[in-house]
């Protein structure tokens, strides 16, 4: 079969129009890592009813940060909720759309916490015990905690008789209060958060230390994307969550107050961190 | 009380009320055998069905040594089974090293899975029939075909066994109402049935020395055996009381029996004076004016009607029936010397008499009387003419003896058996040994006989027996 140029030429336009109509089809994808309450059913239904775009928005949720990390870098997430550390090692390739304010701030602490019948009363005192991380990509379940190691000269693989990730952070509260290690890097967020919502477990856990104020989760897109036209509305959408009856809903449900604009001077703590481990 | 002494009456209910217990007791241990067999195939079940379903689930995760995702598992499943059988499930890996347990702080990370083995069972030999209240199962974790560690769960069984203690709290109760009930009202019901044994033997264990018939209204109705072992019981008892009469008759008439075969006797007794006192009357009708020839005959008449009236009065005595109850006493030897000794001569017998007896025991005359007077009729009986008979009387104050030596041939072989045994002998023949017999032993006395070259000697002692 051949095909004249003149009828080449009158099938561009919707050749060309194509991708367009195929993209507009698809919802946007917005990736969650579990820095918050994870396997809420309830939270992620207000986020997406806060959250829905024209397009519509679809929740992609993985095990691990990297999971969720790689898939924005490939392109198959439109934007995420990433955590700080990840953020950093990828500030390159992603841009930093907006921080959730907790507590009057866009800052949060990690939580050293072991059980609340353990005598420690600080992480040397945790030197031959079992530990449990969140993510190896987490912040404050995991380079917080390397970090302070490597301030000491050590490194967790060395300090604990055995590190375990538990994946998520309410995992980490589980491990540490039904004794399976016997301490464990949390979000300090979501560790005061379970101890509103989940008392039974939280307090079986004691937090013998916190972490400096460091720069709280950010959602982020894509640098190549971030002033995509759907991009820049969900950035928007974001910021004026307050303003909404669904986007309040869904703030007090997380427990944050508010979702801000912020610079990536914001993470200089976690960047210091990062420097530490690598020494 | 030992059950072989027990009343037969109160044997057979208890017997009964035993029996049933034991019944309830095999049944009992049946319902139970049966219900510990139902809740281990249940156990066995869930045990099953919790570790392959945990193999399925953990497989990966115990491959890669994946310490939290087996403990999310088995922390998950925990929560799910929340307050049921489940109390603690323990993994590890193919080195017996502890991966994850459901509750880490009884089975910490890296612990050896030995520390936990111990007292459990195979998924095929677990077993909620003893009295604790945790059992373990221990078990292979298998995937993809091959072993990569254990699994080991422990089940509350702590309800199980409730229920079983449950089942057989209310078995034993309710047996033992049953087993009450039933051997309350079985005791009753035999009593009743066998209350006629009862008084069967009540009738027969009475002291009075001879069996009395039960009163007809006492009788158990109806034709049972019961009925006919009381009747016959009653037959036997009449018969019984016929026998004594008759004996009575016959020892009444024995004695004029005897009298009978002395009767000759008394009559040339009688006789033999008489002739000698007609001669005397004639005498003194023919020489009545001579005074002295008037008193010879007047003494020899005086003489003659003394000797009959002796003659007279052991006759009347012998036979006289208000002489029973009277005491023993000399003259009663005496009367038995002139009873006898006319037949002694009549029979061409020397007789000897001897009474020894300065005192004589408490007894009645009458059958001491007749066992002597018997004794001595006997030995005239069978004792040669020309022979002797001795009659000896030894009395004291507790007992007496009488001994009576012929020269005779002896006595026969029946003879023999009636005086000095009970054995029932056959139709005919005297009764008058027997009669011997029975008196002695009635008074509780005894009879020996002794035979020597010549003479048969005959001893009877009554009274004292065991002093003689």
């Amino acid at each position: 079969m051949t095909v004249s140029r003149r009828r080449l030429l009158l099938m561009a336009p919707a050749m060309l129009g194509a991708p367009m109509i195929a993209r507009a089809a698809v919802p946007f994808r917005f990736g969650l890592t579990p820095v918050f309450l994870d396997n809420d059913a309830t939270v992620i239904d207000r986020l997406r009813a806060a959250l829905d775009t024209e397009r519509g928005i679809d929740l992609v949720q993985r095990r691990t940060y990297a999971e969720i990390t790689g898939l924005l870098l490939e392109g198959d997430l439109d934007a995420a909720w990433l955590c700080g550390y990840p953020y950093l090692q990828h500030e390159d390739a992603l841009s930093l759309l907006a921080v959730p304010v907790w507590q009057g701030a866009p800052l949060y602490r990690s939580y050293l916490i072991t059980h609340n019948d353990d005598p420690a009363t600080g992480l040397p005192d945790l030197i031959g015990g079992m530990h449990t991380f969140s993510d190896p990509n987490s912040n404050s379940g995991y380079l917080v905690t390397a970090s302070d190691l490597a301030r000491m000269g050590t490194r967790p693989e060395t300090f604990f008789s055995r590190t375990i990730f538990a994946y998520g952070h309410r995992n980490v509260v589980r491990a540490v209060a039904q004794g399976l290690t016997r301490s464990g890097s949390v979000d300090g967020y979501v560790w005061e958060a379970l101890a509103a919502v989940d008392p039974d477990l939280a307090t079986r856990t004691r937090v013998i230390a916190k972490s400096e104020l460091l720069g709280f989760p950010p959602f982020v897109a894509r640098r190549d994307r971030a002033d995509q036209p759907d991009v820049a509305r969900f950035k928007d959408a974001l910021l004026g969550l307050r303003t909404t009856v669904a986007g309040q809903d869904a703030l007090a449900l997380l427990q944050l107050d508010d979702v801000v604009q912020a610079t990536p001077a914001l993470f200089d703590g976690i960047r210091a961190r990062m420097r530490d481990v690598a020494g | 009380m030992r059950l072989s002494q027990m009343p037969l009456s109160l044997r057979v209910p208890v017997l009964a009320a035993g029996l049933m217990v034991l019944v309830g007791l095999v049944a009992s241990q049946q319902v139970l055998s049966a219900l510990g067999a139902v809740q281990d195939a249940r156990l066995r079940e869930l045990a099953r069905l919790h570790i392959d379903g945990l193999s399925v689930a953990l497989g990966p995760f115990v491959l890669r040594k994946d310490v939290w995702e087996v403990f999310d598992t088995l922390d998950r499943a925990r929560a799910a089974m929340d307050g049921q059988r489940l109390l603690l499930t323990v993994v590890s890996d193919d080195a017996g090293r502890v991966l994850a347990a459901s509750d880490p702080l009884r089975a910490p990370v890296d612990s050896a899975m030995s520390e936990f083995v111990a007292g459990a069972g195979s998924m095929d030999t677990v077993s909620a029939l003893g009295s604790e209240p945790v059992v373990r199962v221990l078990a292979p974790l298998e995937y993809q075909g091959r072993t990569i560690g254990q699994v080991l769960t422990e089940l509350d069984v702590s309800d199980l066994v409730a229920e079983r203690r449950r089942a057989l709290w209310i078995l034993l109760a309710g047996n033992a109402l049953a087993i009450g009930i039933l051997s309350i009202g079985g005791y009753a019901l035999m009593r009743r049935m066998l209350r006629p044994i009862a008084l069967l033997a009540a009738q027969m264990a009475r002291a009075t020395g001879a069996p009395e018939a039960i009163p007809g209204h006492r009788v158990p109705r109806g034709d049972s055996e019961l009925t006919r072992l009381v009747q016959t019981y009653n037959a036997m008892s009449g018969a019984i009381e016929a026998k004594a009469e008759a004996e009575r008759r016959l020892a009444e008439r024995e004695r004029f029996v005897s009298l009978g075969r002395l009767s000759s006797s008394l009559a040339h007794e009688i006789n033999n004076p008489l002739g000698g006192l007609l001669n005397a009357t004639d005498t003194i009708q023919t020489y009545a004016h001579r005074p002295e020839v008037v008193r010879a005959s007047a003494a020899l008449i005086d003489r003659g009607l003394r000797h009959l009236r002796d003659v007279a009065r052991a006759t009347l005595d012998q036979n006289r029936l208000d002489r029973v109850g009277m005491p023993l006493a000399l003259e009663d030897f005496d009367d038995l010397h002139i009873l006898f000794e006319p037949e002694a001569h009549r029979r061409g017998l020397r007789l000897d008499w001897t009474i020894n007896a300065p005192n004589m025991p408490a007894m009645d005359a009458a059958p001491v009387r007749q066992i002597a007077l018997n004794l001595l009729l006997n030995a005239a009986a069978v004792g040669l003419s020309g022979g002797k008979v001795s009659f000896t009387a030894d009395g004291s104050e507790t007992s007496l003896r009488l001994t009576l030596e012929d020269t005779g041939p002896g006595l026969p072989e029946t003879a023999l058996r009636r005086l000095l045994t009970s054995e029932p002998m056959p139709p005919g023949g005297g009764v008058g040994l027997r009669l011997v017999h029975d008196l002695v032993a009635g008074m509780g006395g005894q009879i020996e006989h002794r035979r020597t070259v010549d003479t048969t000697v005959l001893t009877v002692t009554l009274g004292a027996v065991s002093s003689c």
